[in-house]
């Protein structure tokens, strides 16, 4: 049975009207093949235009419709739903562009007209080999994993839980807080940092649709957005979480000691260890690596001691599959290692530290109760804060890791409270200072005094060494001229790097990481910071790119944000049918395709040796339409049929 | 009395290859020549032009035709024998696609007749003397069918019901498409006698592709003894199994040499050769530009290489000549 | 050996747009009314890594004397790396054209943003005056 293809050509108000004959224009397309109705109307978007159009459709019983007017980027949706409206099915339409690509751009009239006809000519012939694509819907999870419980991961699972989703939060070490739990005061408002946080990490632990799994790592994904399936390894923590309260026995008990990484080596912990005072949830762990039963040795120090019977021995890991709809990846950050620029001196001279050690010298929970000192105890009289370690450097990296400026005068202004008669320099090269209120924090710690600016002329041209008992910082400034100042003790900002197992996390989840910093590559910079590629798995805070706690806070939010939208419980997933399909009958099982889809959506199955093209994860972009060898992949509305017909109504004749 | 179907076999632009595989059907022949009337076979059996002009319109139950169309007489005997016969077989890769004899619309007519009458060093041609289709010998007119412009395959000339593919095809495949007519089992009409998927189907290499399948280096075959069990493309030898369609008993990958694509497209594909080369340049694992360039050149011809016998059947057909040449 | 190309040839050239770059780019010189050659004809696709060869060489035998594949900037595609295969696929496929006897001028591959209106209309002003030079394709 032949088409009824309707054509109406919007007038556009003077627009089209006036830019060319439009009357040739609409009897040309009339006397096109399968054409039986062609007219043309002011304004097609209007209301009147719309129900002009819905009525003709069953007037004339049309089969097909193209509208000839404005880009398809400005009504095409419009119109889509015009012609559902009207009952016949959206995707039987085709827009031909004769506005923005022709009325607007074409000043001779005739050639207007000439381009018009072919425009409108190549759509017909398209429009007669549509076909009318359903929307599929299928059944998906509503619920989430969040991996990492820093401060973007617990953001992200609280939102999610507000709307009684569930939701599993996963994390490596046994307590939940991230960085942020160990630090003391925050910037800009100098707020103290557990003040802030307790209550949050208080409400994770006891909201009920939040399943936290601490000492958890995932191994395995599978499956796709709306349905993946993820095996966990659940370490054993050897200790009863019912009945553990955390009381220390078990602590003063083992014979074992072992560098504390909770106080990044600055103090010892047990084999049997609560990472820090307050640290939630307070219960201990037995850290198998150091304890002497792993090692062959009998001890059951820590059992012996236990008043409450907390201590588990037979504890197994255990593995768990977990079905979540989305996953939100947060892992967070780990330092530069300043190891790795001798010219920093670190790991040799004693009394240079990185910023996070000096988070914990200065946290009443640390190794040193929050009391300022160097190794041998005493106070330091001279401190040096040194900017940009492994930032903005031309030997490792690029970025700007966006904190440390302001962390750095957070240290300056806990040095003035506790060693008011401290002298501190600063060591940068540039000074960032973005947003509402970091100039004004910077303004507030200038104030306080006691601090020297060393503007230095570039990042890498520092040199830390020590001479006699002092630490001599050498360094060219912005003049250009060789400077040299003293510290007793020297704070270093390293640059802050995607957490350590970002690469092997990039492998499990099939994402990219942008470069070598171990960021996680999100979907685009501009519009979609916190999706990536996989459809489904979202990024946020730190694992992203170096952020604050605010940003941290937002991405975690707004990570949550997306996956409450799209994953609607009792609704079923919608799916987008403009998307490839192989032909199975046709499909050789060559594979090339499979190498070829960003989106990961080809799989092969071996059995029947063909491929397949997931619906939920094709993300219609024809590349594999385009390359398979025995055109067994169809591009969904934009076939080589539709195209080819385009094509022909283009160039032939005219 | 039944009468025995009649068959026909005719040779047109062609090297002879296909009635070498008509014959390999071995003792098969006996039992389908004893099946069937062999009306006409020009390089077998001693019937004129006269007798096929003899014959009622649609007498020839089926008619093979090799070769492809490339003179006068070519198509004026593709022409007749489509009137004589009730169907009509394009037999092999030069009927079907047009063949390695296509690749002649690679260049002109011209230079065709000048390079092998008066360029090529074993010619001895001092009066550049060219073939013409009449010249008096004699007081005798003597007369050579034109030699055409462009390469055709047969249904460029004719309606063709069905191709076996192949250059040559197997004997089996041969074969089978008799039977066919004999039994009146034949498929749709228009359809190609072979497999419906490409060579990788049925490849034996089949299972050792890595997936994904990137290439930094294109090798050539002569580089190397390379392994049997592996397959050509993840060695970086370009094997154009993917883009062909299969029924070959994958005959070349068994000596150990890459597909070269006989057996033409896939019926969804409209040109090998354009798909040819947009599946290879997919491959290609490199994307700096002056690499990219670099990888592309090692190909040493790329038209040759992906249009070996669907030139004359590809969009183009033939290379574009100028306005007026 | 080129003919003279008298003043009253004007080329047909097909445009392989990409929706999300190119195609928007074009709409962008349109907004601002910026005028440019009328020989364009724009087939939209939504990537440019859709361009099947076959497609470039359908252009050119149903007449088309140049054809234009405009697509987002390397690093830009907004499916990754669809513009990537375009870029391969050009490079072999200019070979290939060469062999038919298409100048190399005949096929131009280029990346145009949604906001490069004017880019756009340098290109296509580009391509239309060269595909003046080179006279129509004969088929």
């Amino acid at each position: 049975m032949a088409e009824r293809i309707g054509i109406f050509v919007c007038e556009c108000g003077p627009n089209i009207k006036e830019a060319m004959d439009l009357d040739e224009v609409v009897t040309f397309v009339q006397g096109l093949e399968n054409v039986v109705l062609a007219k043309a109307f002011g304004l097609l978007c209007a209301v009147e235009g719309q129900a002009l159009i819905a009525k003709d459709i069953k007037e004339h019983d049309l089969t097909r419709i193209v509208i000839a007017a404005c880009s398809p980027k400005e009504h095409e949706k419009t119109f889509k739903q015009c012609l559902e409206k009207a009952g016949l099915n959206p995707f039987l339409l085709q827009i031909a562009n004769i506005r923005e690509q022709c009325a607007w751009v074409v000043e001779d009239k005739a050639l207007a007209t000439d381009k018009a006809k072919a425009i409108i000519r190549a759509a017909v012939r398209r429009v007669a080999h549509h076909e009318p694509l359903e929307v599929k819907e299928i059944e998906c999870q509503p619920h989430a994993l969040v991996v990492g419980a820093g401060i973007a991961g617990i953001s992200a699972a609280l939102t999610l839980a507000q709307k009684h989703r569930k939701v599993y939060l996963v994390e490596k070490l046994p307590c939940i807080g991230g960085k942020v739990a160990r630090y003391e005061d925050v910037f800009p408002s100098l707020e103290c940092a557990s003040c802030i946080l307790d209550p949050i990490l208080d409400e994770v632990l006891h909201n009920e649709h939040i399943e936290i799994l601490t000492l958890t790592e995932v191994q395995e994904v599978l499956g796709f957005y709306g349905n993946f399936l993820v095996k966990v390894n659940q370490k054993a923590r050897f200790v009863d979480t019912g009945t553990c309260i955390g009381c220390g026995a078990c602590l003063e008990a083992c014979p074992v000691k072992v560098k504390n990484e909770y106080n990044e080596g600055l103090d010892e912990r047990k084999a049997i260890y609560i990472p820090y005072a307050g640290a939630l949830p307070n219960v201990a762990a037995i850290d198998k690596k150091h304890c002497l039963r792993w090692q062959q040795e009998a001890c059951s120090a820590c059992r012996e001691a236990c008043p409450f019977g907390s201590i588990t021995y037979e504890d197994t890991d255990q593995v768990r599959q977990l079905r979540v709809g989305a996953i939100v990846l947060a892992t967070g950050f780990d330092l530069f290692d300043p190891a790795r620029a001798p010219q920093y001196g670190y790991g040799k001279i004693k009394d240079v530290y990185t910023s996070l050690e000096f988070e914990r010298l200065v946290n009443s929970t640390g190794p040193t109760e929050g009391k300022i000192v160097l190794r041998n105890g005493q106070v330091p009289e001279k401190i040096a804060l040194v900017h940009c370690v492994g930032s903005r450097s031309s030997k490792f990296h690029e970025h700007c890791s966006t904190v440390c400026c302001m962390y750095l005068l957070k240290f300056a202004h806990q040095v003035n409270s506790q060693l008011p008669g401290a002298s501190m320099t600063g060591f940068y090269s540039d000074l960032c200072l973005p947003g509402k209120k970091a100039q004004g924090f910077f303004n507030k710690i200038s104030q306080e005094g006691h601090m020297e600016w060393m503007h230095m002329k570039d990042p890498d041209s520092i040199e830390i060494t020590q001479v006699d008992e002092k630490t001599l910082i050498r360094f060219t400034d912005v003049t250009g001229s060789p400077r040299e100042v003293t510290a007793d003790m020297v704070v270093l900002a390293p640059a802050m790097e995607g957490a350590k197992d970002a690469g092997a996390m990039a492998q499990i989840f099939d994402i990219s990481q942008g470069g070598a910093e171990g960021f996680f590559a999100e979907e685009n910079s501009q519009v979609a910071p916190v999706s990536t590629a996989m459809e489904g798995i979202f990024i946020a805070g730190c694992a992203q790119g170096p952020k604050d706690i605010q940003s941290s806070v937002a991405q975690g939010q707004a990570a949550a944000g997306r996956i409450l939208s799209r994953l609607v419980p009792g609704e079923k997933l919608a799916l987008e049918p403009v998307t490839a399909e192989v032909d199975a009958d046709l499909c050789c099982g060559c594979k090339l395709c499979v190498g070829l889809c960003s989106y990961k959506a080809i799989t092969c199955d071996n059995l029947k040796n063909n491929v397949a093209i997931n619906k939920v994860l094709c993300r219609g972009c024809g590349v594999c339409a385009a390359a398979c060898p025995s055109g067994a992949i169809k591009a969904h509305h934009f076939t080589d049929t539709e195209v080819s017909e385009e094509i022909k109504g283009l160039v032939r004749h005219g | 009395m039944t009468e025995k179907p009649k068959i026909a076999l005719y040779w047109c632009s062609s090297c002879g290859g296909c009635e070498e595989s008509v014959v390999d059907l071995a003792e098969d022949l006996l039992t389908v020549a004893a099946a069937v009337d062999i009306v006409f076979w020009p390089v077998a059996l001693d019937f004129k032009y006269k007798d096929v002009v003899a014959l009622k319109d649609g007498e020839i139950t089926a008619t093979l035709i090799n070769g492809a169309i490339r003179t006068d007489e070519q198509e004026h005997m593709a022409k007749i024998l489509r009137k004589k016969s009730r169907l009509l077989f394009a037999h092999g890769s030069c009927a079907h696609l047009g063949g390695v004899v296509g690749l002649a619309n690679f260049y002109e007519r011209e230079d065709l007749l000048n390079r092998l009458y008066q360029e090529v060093p074993t010619i001895n041609n001092p009066q550049a003397i060219l073939p013409q289709p009449e010249t008096i010998e004699s007081g005798k007119n003597l007369q050579l069918p034109d030699f055409h412009d462009t390469v055709k395959a047969l249904d460029q000339v004719v309606e063709v019901d069905y191709t076996i593919p192949g250059c040559p095809p197997t004997p089996e495949l041969i074969k089978e498409a008799v039977m066919m007519v004999l039994e009146d089992r034949l498929p749709p009409r228009g359809s190609v006698l072979a497999e419906k998927k490409a060579l990788c189907d049925t490849c034996p290499r089949r299972d050792s592709k890595p997936e994904p399948l990137r290439i930094k280096e294109f090798k050539r075959v002569y580089e190397a003894e390379w392994d049997p069990t592996k397959c050509f493309l993840a060695e970086g030898i370009i094997c154009l199994g993917p883009a062909t369609r299969g029924g070959c008993n994958a005959r070349c990958i068994n000596a150990n040499m890459p597909c070269r694509g006989c057996f033409g497209p896939t019926d969804n594909v409209r040109d090998q050769g354009a798909k040819s080369s947009s599946f290879v340049a997919s491959i290609i694992d490199v994307t700096d530009k002056e690499a990219l360039e670099k990888i592309v050149d090692s190909i040493p011809d790329p038209g040759g290489l992906f249009y070996r016998y669907g030139l004359a059947s590809s969009i183009l057909k033939r290379k574009m000549t100028r306005d007026g040449s | 050996m080129v003919d003279a190309v008298t003043t009253s040839f004007e080329p047909k050239i097909i445009g392989f747009l990409c929706n999300w770059c190119s195609y928007e780019g074009a709409d962008a010189a349109g907004r601002a009314r910026k005028v440019y050659p009328a020989n364009l004809r724009v087939v939209r696709v939504m990537c440019s890594g859709r361009v099947d060869p076959q497609f470039i060489l359908e252009a050119f035998k149903e007449g088309a004397d140049g054809v234009m594949i405009l697509g987002c900037h390397p690093g830009d595609c907004h499916y990754k790396e669809g513009n990537l295969q375009t870029l391969k696929r050009y490079h072999v496929l200019k070979r290939v054209l060469s062999r038919f006897g298409i100048e190399e001028d005949r096929l131009r591959l280029d990346w145009i943003s949604a906001g490069e209106g004017d880019k756009f209309v340098q290109v296509v002003s580009e391509m239309t005056e060269r595909m003046r030079q080179l006279g129509p394709l004969c088929r």
